[in-house]
């Protein structure tokens, strides 16, 4: 038995700080994107009076959840009840970990350091597995209330994530059939440099400009709305039908926890959208330097396509109203199943004919 | 050392969750039970280096069917139905086939060994088993498949055996 390596030891936990520190921290600064940005869509101020540009109201909101009183309704599963909220948070904090955040680079030592927590060659499946299980918070939840509204929140949730977990994971396989790899880190690196489309137009390898993804591309980004419970498909909790779905019933932290996790898992999705599709951590016509300063450059424009697609969830939710439920089931699997099977029909051909 | 611990925390949680699957008089609790037994066991697959097949574990059985289940218990709002009674003869049948069952277990785990693992190189990354899926067991495979598509069909014809389809107007025309 080799004994420790503590500087590998010591880089994981730094990384798993940076990492864990940045997800926590997507939650206020999404509320407070989320409520000025419907604001500015809806021609209203939004909240404007804590801090600048009322920047601190989401601070305020937190310490006001910490306040308030925690209800436990008299007939709920109360050992359920209270896992739910937690069981919901666990799969949006974790999956971030498999996904390349910037680019590699030689530490002095000669020691190479890797931007992400855990470099397995099965990614793209954990997080799908991982994002499998986070459906069943919103089952517990729902169930475990002991309310008509949350349980109808529970099993549409249930019916939704399956339908949509389908198209997302399909359309995901044409992008996986082209790098020839499930790990994420390979899917970038396939995604650097540059191609010329149509004899024409110099672009980034990216996979959203390649003609074979652009089914691909459509269908994961609709399918990722479906999974995070956004707008126009968040039947789980559709406040005009349901109260507030499956969380009905809860106040407080727990409230608070159902919240954090469905920004995370927003970013999350950003983040597995901006892997697949748009490139990863890559600048479009610039060929990082394998240092220090590509690696913080790179960094950079991650966290920009990030923060660009998460504007995006926040734009659709405001302007795009909710679709009808039988309409949503109709549309997972009458039009992105098969157009998610045609697009893999497509890729195969483009890698067969050699055009990928 | 720490895979050890690992394993045998794991394995209690397998083995407890799946008791309470059993034990529990609430189907919804059982069917969550049976969810996290699932989840030890993909644990169990990483420890013997076959990632890959803990993520199927996951994604399969603890992501997609078992969802299904939940949903269709709760559906059914088993909750507070109090179960009939077993006859006698169904008890004894229960109780003896299970006892052979345990019996049969133990004596081959006594008789191959429990603490060893499997011999050579096991490798189970998604390109062997994607490989050995498609040259080696092509024909059990397409087996499967046909069976899956014959019970997609049945079940198909028993959920639409309530006469003729609702029309299909321009609202729910998508």
């Amino acid at each position: 038995m080799h004994g420790i390596d503590w500087v590998d030891v010591g880089l994981s936990g730094l990384k798993i700080a940076v990492v864990l520190g940045a997800m926590l921290n997507v939650t206020p600064i999404m509320v407070w994107v989320e409520r000025r940005g419907s604001a500015l869509i809806q021609d209203r101020p939004g909240p404007n009076r804590v801090g600048p540009f009322g920047l601190f109201q989401s601070f305020a909101d937190a310490l006001k959840f910490i306040l308030k009183e925690d209800m436990l309704p008299a007939k709920a599963n109360k050992v359920l009840y209270t896992i739910a909220p937690m069981f919901g948070l666990i799969p949006a904090l974790t999956t971030i970990a498999v996904v390349p955040w910037g680019r590699p680079f030689l530490l002095p030592g000669g020691r190479l350091f890797e931007p992400i927590i855990a470099n397995v060659n099965i990614g793209i499946l954990l997080i799908f597995a991982l994002a499998s299980m986070g459906v069943y918070g919103i089952v517990m939840a729902g169930w475990a209330s002991a309310n008509k509204y949350s349980l109808f929140g529970g099993i549409r949730a249930s019916a939704q994530m399956i339908s949509y977990e389908l198209s997302l994971t399909l359309a995901a396989v044409s992008v996986l059939m082209s790098a020839g790899s499930l790990s994420l880190v390979d899917v970038v690196w396939r995604q650097t440099g540059s191609f010329v489309l149509f004899n024409a137009i110099k672009l980034p390898a990216w996979n959203i400009f390649s003609p074979a993804m652009w089914i691909a591309f459509v269908v994961f980004f609709v399918s990722a709305f479906a999974e995070t419970n956004r707008l126009p498909f968040d039947f789980a909790e559709a406040d005009a039908e349901l109260v507030a779905g499956y969380h009905t019933e809860y106040s407080s932290m727990k409230f608070a926890l159902f919240f954090m996790s469905e920004y995370m898992a927003m970013a999350t999705m950003s983040a597995l959208i901006t892997t697949l599709f748009l490139g990863g951590w890559d600048i479009p016509w610039y060929n990082e330097p394998p240092n220090a300063l590509g690696f913080a450059l790179s960094v950079l424009a991650f966290v920009a396509k990030v923060s660009v697609l998460l504007f995006i969830f926040v734009w659709v939710r405001w302007t795009i109203p909710r679709l009808k439920y039988d309409l949503l089931m109709k549309l997972g699997w009458k039009v992105f199943l098969p157009l998610a099977v045609i697009n893999i029909v497509i890729v195969a051909l483009f890698i067969a004919k050699r055009w990928l | 050392m720490i895979s050890f611990i690992i394993f045998f925390f794991f394995a209690a949680v397998a083995v407890i969750f799946a008791a309470m699957v059993v034990l529990h008089r609430n189907p919804v609790v059982g069917a969550l039970s049976l969810v996290a037994s699932f989840f030890a066991l993909a644990v169990m697959y990483v420890l013997l280096e076959a990632p890959f097949l803990a993520a199927l574990q996951v994604i399969v059985y603890a992501g997609a069917i078992m969802v299904l289940f939940l949903f269709v218990i709760m559906l059914l709002n088993l909750q507070h139905q109090a179960e009939p009674h077993t006859r006698p003869v169904q008890q004894f049948l229960g109780y003896t086939s299970s006892a052979a069952f345990g019996l049969a277990l133990i004596y081959y785990l006594a008789k191959y060994g429990v603490t060893k693992l499997p011999e050579g190189p096991f490798v189970s990354d998604a390109r062997t088993v994607g490989i050995k899926m498609f040259e080696a067991y092509i024909f059990p495979f397409e087996m499967v498949s046909i069976l899956l598509l014959a019970a997609i069909v049945g079940a198909l014809l028993l959920s639409g055996r309530t006469g003729a389809a609702p029309p299909v107007t321009g609202e729910n025309k998508l």
